[in-house]
């Protein structure tokens, strides 16, 4: 009880910034794109973006790290390394043996459906009334049609995709910055805005509600990981075939695609996320 | 004939007009150019005449020739290094490219070959100046993956210098990479590092 009055209080907090904030974000928006020059998405980024340039300080500040912390990050990088191939993987090894990988996508499904009320709320929070709508509807589709979420006739049928956002990107969209890059042991790659959303949206998740257990909700989450590494085998392999450097190129992957998810709001660059 | 003012004229406009024209004409847009290379690099991954460990060293021969067409890695090689690039010597410049060129070679066309029933979507296209973006979708089992291709126009064609996978561009990837060696190793380590990279993927069956 009190871990959620305190987050109740944090919320409350954050909400302020978060107003003062979107005054900022409402101007931005009003103004014609053209008018002042800022890329108006992904795309119009992609182009403004040259990476190369004479002066190594006039490089945009978009694709910098924080991360003083990378001795440590880089001891749990290698303990996350240890702990993939000397226990996930055969884990893994033997789950795929056994279940189909239909039942593996469907399960995959189930986890996804299940934890539609984060999505939810969070798309709320951003202000994205629209997408909190397709949500609710993806979850009542696809718990009813879809069995319990293990189909997906929402996207299939429907044609409804899925709008995924999590407490981490609301922050962001508030206004609050990335923080210092955190490797985090068993969960992997993360910053610390977008570790304090992840434990906000075990909270939100409904497993907390119907089992009072932290070893349940644990084991469901190292289940759902089994089964997500089961349906996506290679990734972290071919990270480390191709980088020469995997803890670097984890990193740039990692805050690069959580920069891209962020910035599906906000018409702003990249650089102005930064924490410094 | 003496050429009076009148002629100088006409002949000044028709030339200025077919100056035009011709630069109208023959350049194509960055998705006329990226569609051909993109569609041939999938027939001769496809290919079942070019399938199988056996025709490994044929395969990549000409899906390197397609890519070498489409493909600046000079251009590319120059943004991943940065700025250590205007240190070094022309011929250090050749080894770099050639060592990068490989290595895009041993892990991309390696994880190119074990996909055969892609479909590739073209969306959008952008240019500004010399550069443009070119949106595509790419869809592999119900998969659905955004792919943006960026390029940078030459002459009379568009070539790729960067990719970019959900937001996370495959130049930049590289690049904070090799700064963060080159920070701790000169350049030297780092052409063995890849030379060292390379040399995993030899013998290996993909």
């Amino acid at each position: 009880m009190k871990h959620h009055l305190w987050y109740l209080l944090f919320l409350v907090l954050l909400t302020c910034v978060g107003c003062a904030q979107q005054k900022d974000i409402g101007i931005v928006q009003d103004l014609p794109v053209e008018a002042v020059e800022e890329p108006g998405d992904a795309m119009d980024m992609m182009l403004a973006d040259d990476f190369y340039d004479e002066d190594d300080n006039a490089l945009c500040e978009a694709h910098t790290f924080n991360d003083p912390l990378e001795p440590i990050n880089r001891f749990f990088f290698e303990f996350n390394d240890k702990l993939y191939y000397w226990f996930l993987k055969p884990v893994n090894k033997a789950y795929t043996a056994v279940l189909p990988i239909e039942l593996r996508f469907s399960f995959g499904n189930f986890v996804v459906n299940l934890s539609a009320p984060i999505r939810f709320l969070n798309n709320l929070l951003q202000g994205k009334v629209y997408d909190a709508g397709i949500v609710l509807s993806r979850f009542l589709i696809n718990s009813t049609l879809g069995v319990y979420g293990f189909g997906d006739p929402a996207l299939v049928d429907f044609g409804l995709e899925p709008k995924p956002e999590d407490f981490g990107q609301t922050l962001a969209v508030w206004g609050v910055g990335e923080g210092v890059y955190l490797c985090l042991p068993v969960i992997g790659p993360s910053n610390v805005r977008d570790s304090f959303g992840f434990a906000a949206d075990a909270y939100t998740h409904p497993m907390v509600y119907f089992v009072d257990d932290i070893w349940v909700s644990a084991g469901y989450y190292a289940g759902s990981r089994i089964n997500l590494l089961s349906l996506n085998p290679d990734l972290y392999e071919d990270l480390k075939a191709y980088a020469l450097d995997p803890y670097v190129s984890m990193r740039q992957v990692y805050l690069d695609s959580r920069r891209n998810r962020v910035d599906d709001l906000k018409l702003k660059q990249r650089c102005d996320n930064d924490f410094k | 004939m003496r050429m009076t003012g009148k002629h100088l004229f006409v002949v000044g406009l028709f030339f200025i007009v077919s100056s035009y024209l011709s630069v109208a004409v023959a350049v194509p847009s960055p998705t006329e150019s990226l569609k051909p290379l993109l569609n041939e690099m999938m027939t001769i991954i496809t290919d079942p005449s070019l399938a199988g460990e056996e025709h490994k060293k044929e395969r990549r021969a000409k899906i390197m020739a397609v890519a070498n067409q489409g493909f600046n890695w000079t251009e590319m090689s120059k943004r991943v290094l940065g700025k250590p690039w205007h240190e070094i010597n022309q011929k250090q410049r050749d080894n770099f490219e050639q060592l990068f060129t490989k290595l895009l070679e041993n892990a991309y066309v390696g994880k190119l070959e074990g996909y055969s029933s892609q479909v590739i979507t073209f969306n959008d296209e952008r240019v500004k100046e010399e550069k443009a973006v070119v949106s595509t979708t790419i869809e592999d089992n119900g998969v659905i993956l955004p792919v943006h291709y960026i390029m940078i126009q030459q002459n009379t064609t568009w070539k790729v210098y960067d990719i970019n996978i959900e937001g996370v561009s495959l130049v930049q990837n590289y690049r904070e990479q090799f700064r963060s060696i080159l920070r701790k190793d000169n350049f030297d380590g780092l052409v063995k590092m890849l030379e060292e990279k390379n040399a995993t993927f030899d013998g290996e069956g993909s």
